[in-house]
């Protein structure tokens, strides 16, 4: 016989645990909402421009693979700083003599080069599946993954702010953090299927000018160097203050101790 | 000499909450400071500013005459630290670990430091093994090599043998004493464990809320109580016994034919003479003299009364 008590005690248990946990109930919320936006506003593109289903595949497999350098990023750095307080191992390394300077440069480098691995499986998964080779995007796909890498690095710094300031609470926002500019990104359509206060928040977010790139070099075969400009200049601002704030937080943190993160 | 670390009114206030209040101490080169309290007494707050994970509201921490503040990097390349409470990743191999920090503290010739770190807390063979896997003792002995990597002139140990069994916890206060000898290492030094704490300290500071209430060498610290401990085993005349220290106003205690009576040290010998007089015969005798264990239990159970 089932002891209901029991059962009633245990879904308690949980439903304290979803009270206590950011993480638990952005879960219930974040991610349905997110994805209704995402695949909502990509079925409107799809309508808008269904002359060309080739290319709207290729739309697609494209923005998700690009999609990827600027989550794996942010996602490296965040998520090598949890491993740090998930390892208890916090305090051991800032009493060593590492620098905060340090660790951001670490945090950039390694970065970096999980995100370019990541990005070349993704180009030959892509290749083999569905014929679809993101190298006719040519030398401009350089420029492109930088500034998708520095999106992601304000991402990751950001999101890393918060982190070393709240801890374990929030880890949530290690996964979840870059996609709350996902929508306003245009990763698989067009800005201007955006309501129209959407696209003034577009206007503000370098990822959105870089995927607009990307389809304008698709069905152009050139690419405007104003969005290219745009990307980079707002990249670097948001850089600085991501780091900046980053910092802040960090020395907010130090104020009541690295060591409650553990 | 002057001190090879030195804290002048280091405070800490969360909110309205004093955690440390305003304590000055030193440790001078080669000696080891004994840091003393219940819970809660600030010990690892104040241990977690010294190293610089926690900033001060107020105060000054040196090291080898040089502001901490100022000189950070240069000072953490001679400082090293191990807790009970921190750990190391997981799933890394304990030869991954140590390579990593031998790098952070740029130490020449990582392979033979770390190895012959790992021999001497005999613990080489768990060299390839991940740390998860490791027992208690052997990940307290894998953070105390971590914290002699850099050859540490001051090390900050909080609660350093708290998880070893006795047999370890020996081993590893005998290495600490060493390397103490060898090197002349200052060391800050936080257990529950009255006799390590006698037996490692030179010096020992007792903290209760936040404040040092006492400071001073482990004998001097228990010569403050005056009390010794007198146990007698009387079987035959134990009813003569009994009206005996009951007529001396004796605070004795009975357990079957064992008298535990509390003493002052200097009337011990009156006592014993008094006892032969009234030809009370016990079988054994046995005295306890006070240790830091009965000084740390009066003192803090005076403040806390």
């Amino acid at each position: 016989m089932i002891n209901f008590n029991r059962v009633f005690a245990m879904i308690l248990r949980y439903t304290y645990g979803m009270f206590h946990s950011f993480d638990k109930l952005s879960d219930m919320f974040y991610w349905p909402a997110m994805d209704i936006i995402m695949w909502g506003l990509t079925g409107l593109y799809f309508i808008r421009n269904n002359n060309n289903p080739s290319q709207l595949l290729f739309v697609v497999i494209t923005g998700l693979i690009f999609w990827i350098v600027v989550w794996r990023t942010q996602y490296e750095i965040t998520t090598n700083m949890l491993a740090e307080i998930w390892d208890k191992n916090i305090v051991n390394i800032f009493v060593s003599p590492l620098k905060i300077s340090e660790w951001i440069v670490a945090f950039m480098i390694f970065g970096f080069i999980k995100t370019l691995l990541s990005l070349a499986f993704s180009a030959i998964v892509a290749f083999i599946l569905y014929q679809l080779n993101i190298f006719i995007y040519g030398f401009y796909l350089l420029p492109l993954i930088a500034s998708l890498i520095l999106t992601g690095w304000v991402a990751g710094f950001f999101v890393t702010g918060f982190l070393i300031r709240y801890g374990q609470n929030i880890q949530t926002l290690a996964w979840a953090g870059v996609y709350l500019i996902a929508p306003f990104s245009a990763i698989y359509y067009s800005v201007t299927i955006l309501p129209v206060w959407a696209q003034k928040v577009a206007l503000f977010i370098p990822t959105s000018y870089i995927f607009e790139g990307f389809r304008e070099i698709l069905f152009t075969g050139n690419l405007s160097y104003d969005k290219l400009l745009i990307s980079f200049g707002l990249n670097f601002i948001y850089l600085i203050i991501a780091i900046w704030f980053f910092v802040f937080m960090f020395h907010k943190s130090r104020k009541i101790g690295l060591g409650r993160l553990i | 000499m002057s001190p090879i670390l030195d804290v002048k009114n280091l405070t800490k206030q969360f909110g309205s909450f004093t955690a440390v209040n305003d304590i000055s101490f030193f440790i001078q080169e080669g000696e080891v400071l004994g840091l003393l309290g219940p819970n809660g007494a600030g010990k690892t707050t104040t241990i977690q500013m010294l190293l610089g994970v926690m900033e001060q509201t107020k105060g000054e921490v040196s090291y080898f005459n040089k502001s901490f503040k100022n000189h950070r990097e240069e000072i953490l390349k001679q400082v090293n630290y191990s807790s009970t409470y921190i750990s190391l990743p997981w799933l890394f191999t304990v030869s991954e670990i140590l390579e990593c920090f031998a790098r952070l503290y740029e130490i020449p010739d990582k392979q033979k430091r770390i190895d012959k770190l790992l021999k001497e807390f005999e613990i080489e063979d768990v060299k390839k093994k991940q740390f998860f896997m490791l027992s208690a003792g052997e990940k307290t002995r894998v953070l105390l090599v971590k914290a002699f990597l850099n050859y540490p002139r001051v090390l900050l140990l909080d609660e350093p043998t708290a998880s070893l069994d006795p047999e370890i916890a020996i081993k590893v206060r005998e290495f600490l004493k060493k390397e103490k000898q060898a090197y002349n290492v200052s060391m800050l030094f936080t257990s529950h464990n009255m006799s390590e704490v006698e037996e490692m300290c030179d010096r020992i500071i007792i903290l209760d809320h936040g404040k040092i209430i006492d400071e001073d060498t482990p004998e001097k610290l228990a010569n403050k109580i005056t009390e010794c401990k007198i146990s007698l085993t009387i079987s035959k005349d134990t009813k003569k016994a009994i009206s005996f220290l009951e007529k001396q106003n004796l605070l004795f205690t009975q357990d079957r034919f064992i008298f535990t009576v509390p003493i002052r040290e200097k009337r011990i010998a009156e006592f014993l003479t008094i006892l032969s007089k009234e030809n009370i015969t016990y079988e054994e005798i046995s005295i306890d003299k006070p240790n830091l264990e009965d000084y740390f239990l009066t003192v803090i159970g005076e403040k806390h009364d």
